[in-house]
């Protein structure tokens, strides 16, 4: 029997039993979840506290959430019919003043949503499982096309002698900046246009924090891995259960998102020092060459730990490093680690290099063997 | 030490709101392509570009910025240190013509007093989806006395141009303060007794 499959047989071990054991799982989970028989999509909805523990209790657990997210989707996006009160009402509660302010948050998801993972074809491709409320609406429901209609026409009038008048009207269809992310037909719809309902959903009912630039980064790989589990039956419902594990995960990092929380022990500042210091230990001459050149932790880290590293490398690499982030107990330490070691394994640039070869370096990181950076992240780790 | 590879170094900021194509600007100057598949700016983002103007090599250090709010305190502490300011919008997209106002607004409070800017008028080569009138630009440029230019990162108009005319602006600029530089020092040789208490620093540190 090969390694790989010793090591399915190792999870399938641990799943299998009634209750499942999480500390196990998440040891071995730490070393990387294989992706095979969607292994990798049930591991993440156990540690993302999902779905619970004792299995007797997962159907019910399943079948709940997932009508709770139809109803979401029912009540916030399909039943209303948009704005009833006067649109001239000047109450800040009118219903046409929340529609505004709706739609500023959607044109801002939607512009992001159509710039996720553009490397890949898979957010531009067809899902097997469309909202059949939504793309059955004859477009209306649809919510790009709230975002859309917020752009004028308007027809240029062109004399040719004589009074002639020529009224053109044509509006070509050719959106540019959405390159190939164009909605699809009556009755599909893209991956991205589900990304984006998701997004919206999250930013109603947290209407704290809304959406932030980054939060599409972060469900992204998720979905991704959802929504291509080879279990029939959990890929059918890749979208209520991304919607849950992505609020259970932004409620561990949303402080990450949050300006008014960049200094607390659980915002983006103190999580950059933490990082910080952690070199200045690990190594000392890095640590002050980059100090020296006043390279601040701003310049890189920011992103790094803001996306859990989603912007820093391939898809494939991201889920692997994410199934050690959701592995790791105490999360987000082992992040930390990894950045540090992100910066030790190319120490001998930074030393040789410029300021400006090395913001460079840190905000292109080169491509590199994954399993490399963990490894001298847990090396770090035991220090 | 490495080997200066240039003559002056001029740092370079890029605002302005999500999605008016800050990145796509950038990229067209500095690597000459141009593609919508890009991701939004999480942060900041650096490049660099050197240019020569009037016989001297100019380094262009620019930091492309993410748009949105939340990204405000991280990216607002790269004003001060900032030569030159583009503050871009989108001519199809009418809020971000608004903001300007707010980002200059920004502008005033976390940058040097005489720093150069200037308004682009981005994607100017979709004319079938413009809602923002070149004349409304210019117009705000001018009540603000600033340059301003249209610009399509897309079909490569007038990209160069901007960054060269920043650059040019930012040249003359401290050409001038050289000068006053110079009649400081003067100033301050001819009268050592006022000046002791700061004597020891050069007045003409570049």
């Amino acid at each position: 029997m090969s390694l790989h499959k010793a090591r399915i047989k190792l999870f399938e071990g641990i799943l299998e039993k009634d209750v499942i054991d999480i500390e196990q799982l998440q040891k071995l989970a730490f070393n990387g979840v294989p992706e095979e028989k969607g292994l990798r999509s049930l591991v993440w909805k156990i540690l993302l506290h999902y779905i619970p523990t004792e299995k007797n209790s997962w159907d019910t657990t399943l079948c709940k959430k997932r009508q709770l997210y139809q109803q979401f989707i029912d009540e916030i996006i399909v039943s209303p019919g948009g704005p009833t009160d006067h649109p001239l009402n000047m109450s800040p509660d009118s219903s046409w003043s929340t529609y505004f302010k709706d739609n500023e948050v959607l044109l801002q998801i939607d512009k992001d949503v159509r710039r996720l993972c553009p490397d890949i074809s898979f957010f531009q491709s067809a899902t097997e499982f469309p909202c059949s409320e939504i793309v059955n609406s004859n477009g209306v429901k649809r919510l790009h096309k709230r975002v859309e209609q917020s752009v004028l026409k308007y027809s240029t009038l062109e004399r040719r002698g004589l009074g002639v008048a020529k009224l053109s009207n044509e509006i070509r269809r050719t959106d540019i900046s959405s390159g190939d992310y164009t909605p699809l037909n009556e009755g599909c719809e893209a991956h991205w246009e589900v990304v984006e309902r998701m997004l919206f959903l999250y930013a109603k009912l947290n209407p704290g924090q809304g959406y932030v630039q980054g939060m599409n980064e972060i469900i992204g790989p998720i979905y991704h891995t959802f929504a291509c589990d080879a279990n029939m039956e959990f890929r059918k419902y890749a979208e209520s259960d991304c919607f849950f594990c992505f609020t259970n995960l932004m409620s561990e990092i949303r402080d990450f998102f949050i300006r008014t929380l960049d200094e607390t022990e659980s915002g983006i500042n103190y999580m950059m020092g933490k990082l910080s210091d952690c070199l200045k230990k690990q190594d000392k001459a890095v640590w002050d060459r980059l100090k020296k050149q006043e390279l601040r932790p701003q310049y890189y880290s920011f992103r790094w730990l803001t996306l859990l590293l989603s912007q820093e490398f391939s898809l494939p690499d991201v889920e692997r490093i994410w199934d050690s982030l959701f592995a790791d107990a105490r999360r987000f330490d082992f992040l930390i680690f990894i950045c540090c070691a992100m910066i030790l394994l190319v120490r001998d640039n930074i030393l040789n290099g410029d300021f400006a070869s090395n913001v460079k370096l840190l905000q292109n990181f080169p491509p590199m063997d994954v399993t490399l950076i963990l490894n001298k992240a847990l090396e770090i780790s035991y220090t | 030490m490495a080997k200066k590879t240039y003559d002056l170094l001029f740092k370079l900021l890029l605002i302005g709101d999500s999605g008016v194509g800050k990145t796509c600007i950038l990229f067209r100057f500095s690597d000459n392509h141009f593609t919508t598949t890009f991701i939004s700016t999480i942060g900041i983002d650096f490049k660099i570009k050197t240019v020569e103007l009037r016989g001297k090599k100019i380094k262009l250090q620019i930091w492309d910025t993410a748009g949105q709010e939340r990204f405000h305190t991280i990216t607002t502490s790269y004003y001060r240190g900032a030569m030159g300011i583009m503050l871009v919008y989108d001519i199809t997209n009418e809020k971000t013509f608004d903001d300007i106002v707010k980002w200059l607004r920004n502008i005033d409070e976390h940058a040097n007093e005489d720093v150069e800017k200037m308004i682009l008028g981005n994607k100017c080569d979709m004319e079938d989806k413009r809602v923002v009138s070149k004349e409304r630009g210019e117009a705000i440029a001018r009540e603000h006395g600033i340059r301003f230019m249209e610009t399509s990162a897309k079909s490569n108009t007038n990209i160069e141009r901007a960054f060269s005319e920043l650059a040019e602006a930012i040249l003359d600029k401290s050409a001038g303060r050289e000068a006053e530089a110079d009649l400081a020092r003067i100033a301050v040789e001819r009268r050592p007794s006022r000046a002791r208490g700061r004597a020891r620093r050069p007045a003409c540190c570049s």
